[in-house]
């Protein structure tokens, strides 16, 4: 035994820190899953608590893998799929083309619809790591790393999205 | 297995010119275009990580106080209290010694639990386990009995001279002050004393005083004298009749004269005390004398 040894997760302040850098990207991935904000808080929850009640046999480098382990294992009681309804943020204002004509800015419109509409269609897997890529910014790795899956299924999930959405986008005009 | 991820190489600006230009040309570009520029305008709803947090915590601090569960006290201390009584109870009942005595002047007749059958000659007393009993069929004495013994395991008499072991017969024991007298009437009995172990049949009688094996003659009874008031003593000395005559009779009696060391051999009456003290005066020339409730023997 070391003299002085890493400060586990136990440690409340190792905790609380812990949280902080990974609290949100947790959440959001069960939102994308689930499509429900109370859901996706619920399993948020038990995963830090059971990360806890395990921290005695979980080393830190070891706990974000537990954590997403506990979460995708977690299986909910009721639950049917609910519709997954993103928002745009505030500064979606990039135009898609330098005019501002009204049919422009209608078409623009509409196709943010259209898209949300199609990303709630996809599978929970092609959405989870689309939109992890999208919204958080995620790499490749570190999405495999969340769904616990590897790289290339990543990459599969991806390329299933687009192809998918751009299906749903282009027929549906 | 190559399957197709080109979009996904697309999408994170992973193709190289080549690759993206031809997939610029495709009709489909356009789309695609528009699904990555709008859709990295999307968001997530806002999280209130604090109150999830405190929630966290909450449940985390309670997880922490141990739960203990508070079992009924009385439950383990009633089935202690069972449990000793239980084991109490069965000790007691094992090792119950059951204890037969025949007052002087009387005798005992008892059956043990396999139905053997003793007789207690007066000032004796016999003591054994009825727990288990044909299994271990030990009984101790002291003084005189005689046996039936039913068929079945080993049946012991241990005294304090010696053991006497049969296995379904009838015979006779008596253990007074340092003389064992064991007699076979029926069946074969085995006695074993410090120095010997030997074998009786029946007829034959066997007395070891201080040790000493007597070699008495056989016997031609087929039951013992005393169970019909007439006592047979064979080699037995003066002291040990008189003190056979005050158990049969409850009186206290003293010799108050000389007496030869003649060894008596002979039937006693056990129900008339006239006779008997008629039956060994003589011999020792001896006369008797009531003082109170005391017979005094002098010489004649």
């Amino acid at each position: 035994m070391k003299n002085d040894p890493k400060p586990g997760i136990c440690e409340e302040l190792t905790f609380a820190a812990f949280f902080k850098s990974h609290a949100k990207l947790l959440r959001n991935y069960l939102f994308y899953k689930f499509g429900n904000e109370e859901q996706a808080n619920d399993v948020s929850q038990e995963a830090f608590i059971k990360l806890w009640e395990n921290c005695a046999s979980v080393p830190p480098e070891k706990a974000k893998s537990f954590l997403y382990t506990v979460a995708n294992n977690t299986t909910l009681n009721q639950i049917a799929h609910q519709k997954v309804v993103l928002e745009y943020s505030k500064n979606s204002t990039t135009p898609i083309t330098d005019k501002q004509s009204p049919e422009f800015l209608m078409e623009e419109e509409q196709f943010k619809l259209k898209l949300q509409k199609a990303i709630d269609k996809l599978t929970e897997g092609q959405r989870s790591a689309f939109l992890l890529h999208r919204i958080d910014g995620k790499k490749y790795v570190e999405i495999a790393e969340i769904l616990e899956i590897s790289v290339k299924a990543v990459e599969k999930r991806i390329h299933g999205a687009l192809l998918q959405l751009r299906k749903d986008i282009d027929t549906f005009r | 297995m190559d399957e197709d991820v080109t979009l996904a190489k697309w999408l994170n600006d992973e193709m190289d010119a080549a690759e993206l230009s031809e997939f610029m040309s495709r009709p489909e570009y356009a789309t695609y275009s528009k699904i990555k520029t709008v859709s990295a305008q999307l968001k997530a709803p806002d999280v209130n990580l604090d109150a999830l947090y405190t929630a966290i915590n909450n449940r985390k601090n309670k997880a922490q106080e141990p739960k203990v569960r508070k079992l009924n006290p009385w439950l383990p201390r009633i089935a202690a209290v069972l449990v000793l009584a239980l084991g109490i109870s069965f000790y007691l009942f094992t090792t119950a010694v059951i204890t037969q005595t025949a007052l002087a002047g009387k005798r005992d007749v008892f059956t043990l639990p396999d139905d053997s059958q003793v007789t207690l000659n007066a000032g004796s007393q016999a003591e054994y386990k009825e727990w288990n009993w044909s299994d271990n069929r030990k009984l101790e004495l002291n003084g005189e009995a005689y046996f039936k013994v039913a068929k079945g395991k080993t049946f012991d008499v241990v005294t304090p001279l010696g053991t006497v072991t049969v296995v379904g017969t009838q015979f006779n024991v008596k253990v007074r002050n340092n003389r064992l007298d064991v007699t076979c009437f029926e069946g074969k009995v085995k006695v074993t004393t410090k120095n010997e172990t030997l074998f009786l049949t029946p007829g034959k009688t066997v007395a070891f005083k201080e040790g000493k094996n007597l070699n008495l003659p056989n016997v031609t009874a087929n039951r013992p004298g005393w169970l019909s008031y007439e006592t047979y003593f064979a080699n037995e000395s003066l002291q040990n009749v008189i003190a056979e005559i005050e158990r049969q009779y409850k009186v206290k009696i003293t010799i108050d004269a000389n007496v030869p060391d003649k060894l008596f051999t002979g039937t006693v009456p056990m129900n008339n005390m006239t006779t008997a003290l008629n039956a060994i005066q003589p011999i020792y020339h001896l006369q008797s004398k009531k003082a109170g409730d005391k017979i005094i023997l002098t010489s004649e």
